[in-house]
């Protein structure tokens, strides 16, 4: 019996310190990108993601995302909230870029709603951007929608 | 017995309705159409050469007769040709070699190019992406481009931005109207893909068509907006259908469908009496490939469906069979009835 505890305690301690090394190491985010692009940057939980998010190789699109504010690193954003349309958001930030919007990226792989993100933003976003939006807040807010130009995955 | 009967029947029926397609350059209906649109001016349109592999532009009679490249230059890509309004010069936009050219964005690609309506005299107008989506005036002397900072009205022996309009939305393919009052074009307004209308002067928006919707054109009368529209409630992707709509978004009507087939590049005839169209198995036009078949077709035929198209049929029940004169591959053609002295 004494012997059974032992081996439960050791396998205890073991899992523990391979859960802390396993654990992934905090991350804010930055990168000469993210805090040099655009005029805005912030650090903000992704809140909702409206509808679905559309994997058509024939059309490119922008889909506006809900965000709460966490941190304003750069600029100035006067609202918790921010609206922000992500490009082809289907894609990962490092394989979004193309033709139509060439000078996107991060580090980002998939967008989950309550993730952390560190962005570089441009507003408003048909000052940035010509081509579809998928805007599920049409007509339900006034705010300006911002245009994504990087996007860091953040890990607290 | 019965059931037998039945089947025997509706292959019969599927038969005559595949061969009343009419698609094979052959039948007295269709040959008839072609003696009827023969003299009718001419189309320019875009197509891969044969000779060199690029898009080249071509001209050819409205029945596909005295067909001939006139740019033919291999160093380049051509595509996107529209007659001035008298008929008497073209704008089209040329790309560096190998450029795919993109169904959706081919207006914001390459150079705007101004030639005589026959190809001579070819002349770049500014520099690689400038003038996107170049779209002429009435009377030729200016044009509208869409710009990320808006619409924007260009003199053409200046090159001066003469007015700006916010394009509100506007996103691709943007149209002047032949009497100048509006531009269409296609937007995010209350939902992305819409085809939209724009007073040339004030800048009043208004919704044509919403919802997979795109590359508008406008009939002759500038009252009405020609599009290919992929409605909803198909079955799967679906297909992209030839519409048109008044101005005020009032009115819609299909003017031409076929289950399997993506149609697009609509353009009417200058008198409106017949329209153009291309027939493509996959959707976008084609022009990332070899274009698509270009198709005339009388607009007193509209609404049509063609093929056995059963969905389609099931929701365009008085549809009528349609005469449809194929012609050759290619992308965007564009019709006037000015003679302008090809050979």
């Amino acid at each position: 019996m004494r012997h059974h505890v032992t081996c439960i305690c050791v396998l205890s301690s073991v899992l523990s310190v391979l859960g802390i090394s396993c654990a992934k190491k905090a991350d804010t985010g930055a990168d000469p990108q993210v805090t040099s692009l655009g005029s805005v940057e912030v650090t903000a939980e992704l809140l909702e993601i409206p509808g679905e998010i559309r994997n058509d190789p024939m059309y490119d699109y922008a889909h506006v995302m809900k965000y709460k504010v966490l941190t304003v690193h750069r600029g100035s954003v006067d609202t918790d909230v921010i609206y922000v349309g992500q490009y082809n958001p289907a894609k990962s930030r490092a394989a979004a870029a193309d033709a139509r919007a060439g000078d996107i990226g991060g580090n980002l792989q998939q967008f989950r709603v309550g993730d952390i993100h560190r962005l570089a933003l441009e507003v408003p976003i048909d000052d940035y951007y010509m081509g579809g939006i998928i805007n599920k807040y049409f007509g339900q807010t006034e705010d300006p929608v911002y245009w994504a130009l990087w996007t860091n995955l953040v890990v607290q | 017995m019965v059931k037998k009967q039945a089947f025997l029947l509706l292959a019969v029926v599927g038969s005559l309705l595949s061969t009343s397609a009419a698609f094979a350059a052959e039948g007295e209906p269709v040959l008839q159409l072609a003696r009827e649109v023969r003299t009718k001016g001419w189309i320019v349109y875009a197509a891969r050469s044969a000779e060199n592999k690029t898009w080249d532009l071509y001209l050819m009679r409205p029945d596909g007769s005295q067909r001939r490249n006139i740019t033919n230059t291999p160093d380049y890509e051509e595509g996107g040709p529209r007659f001035s309004n008298d008929g008497e010069r073209l704008l089209y936009r040329r790309f560096p070699k190998g450029t795919t050219i993109h169904h959706d964005l081919w207006g914001f690609q390459g150079r705007l190019v101004i030639a005589a309506a026959d190809g001579s005299n070819p002349v770049e107008v500014g520099g690689d992406k400038e003038f996107p989506w170049a779209s002429w005036s009435p009377d030729g002397k200016q044009i509208a481009c869409l710009t990320m900072k808006g619409i924007q009205i260009v003199d053409l022996e200046t090159k001066a931005v003469v007015r700006k309009l916010p394009r509100k939305g506007t996103y691709q393919q943007l149209f002047w109207s032949p009497d100048g009052q509006w531009f269409c074009g296609v937007a995010n307004a209350r939902i992305m893909w819409t085809v939209v209308r724009m007073h040339a002067e004030t800048g009043k928006l208004n919704i044509v068509q919403e919802f997979q919707s795109c590359t508008p054109d406008w009939c002759p009368d500038s009252q009405h907006i020609i599009y290919p529209s992929r409605p909803a409630g198909q079955k799967g992707y679906g297909f992209t259908q030839l519409w048109m709509s008044e101005g005020e978004g009032k009115n819609p009507q299909m003017i031409y469908g076929e289950d399997g087939y993506h149609i697009y590049g609509g353009a009417l005839s200058p008198d409106g009496q017949y329209v153009l169209f291309t027939r493509c198995g996959e959707d976008g036009g084609g022009s990332e490939r070899d274009g698509a078949p270009i198709c005339v077709m009388r607009m007193a035929d509209a609404p049509a469906v063609a093929g056995p198209s059963p969905d389609l049929r099931r929701v365009h029940p008085h549809a009528n069979e349609p005469t449809v004169l194929q012609l050759v591959e290619g992308w965007e053609p564009c019709w006037t009835y000015t003679e302008i002295g090809v050979k």
